[in-house]
């Protein structure tokens, strides 16, 4: 879960390997904030599965990649 | 998880934002007037609800996502304070915890050119950068290995 200065050092970096998901950052922003932002709330409580589903299928997120189990 | 859990689980993480690091059991102890084996076993069990994540030789804090506990290479600085995040997700997600601007030093992990970011009202300053996830969600949902490797 990293940051690139572009796709081409995704690649290079990669070698040989089976890419996973490549994200635009301000789609990577829009996810930080929308999985973490109740992090220190003081009525927190867990996210269930389906919360996070949810957030992950509301930013386009979808498929057997980002499908949690 | 029941409500002494989550206020353990709340003091945990409000130390560690006061801090700019995680906090030790004793630390836990003297905040809260808890035993030490209250804040330990309560630990054990916010562990075990991927709550936290406690080092596996010292059961202290090892994540408290978005926070890391261990240097990593993102660095967040933030409302005066800084911290770790333990990937790239988390340490925008430091920001978004703290609803705060924050910047975040890192480098690209192909050629190692430092990369610094400004978080700005929820935007990134630096649209050309890209992130990479490289393992699944069924496998970062359930494993707590060291998210920078993935």
């Amino acid at each position: 879960m990293n940051l690139f200065r572009s796709e081409e050092h995704i690649r290079s970096w990669l070698g040989g390997r089976t890419p996973g998901a490549t994200l635009p950052i301000s789609k990577l922003a829009e996810l930080a904030f929308a999985w973490w932002s109740d992090r220190l709330s003081a009525d927190w409580q867990p996210h269930t599965r389906d919360q996070n589903q949810a957030i992950l299928t509301r930013l386009g997120l979808t498929g057997e990649f980002w499908r949690l189990p | 998880m029941d409500s002494q859990d989550i206020d353990l689980r709340n003091i945990t993480y409000q130390l560690f934002t006061e801090f700019g690091r995680a906090p030790s059991a004793t630390e836990i102890v003297q905040a809260t007037g808890l035993s030490t084996d209250a804040v330990r076993s309560g630990w054990r069990r916010l562990h075990e609800a991927h709550a936290l994540v406690l080092d596996a030789t010292t059961a202290e804090i090892r994540m408290a996502n978005p926070f890391s506990a261990v240097p990593t290479r993102y660095r967040v600085a933030a409302a005066g304070k800084s911290w770790y995040g333990n990937c790239a997700w988390d340490a925008i997600g430091i920001c978004a915890a703290l609803h705060c601007d924050g910047r975040i030093d890192t480098i690209c992990p192909d050629c190692h050119e430092p990369l610094t970011l400004n978080v700005r009202s929820r935007q990134v300053d630096r649209p050309e950068l890209q992130f990479h996830c490289l393992v699944s969600a069924a496998h970062w949902w359930m494993t707590s290995s060291l998210p920078e490797a993935r």
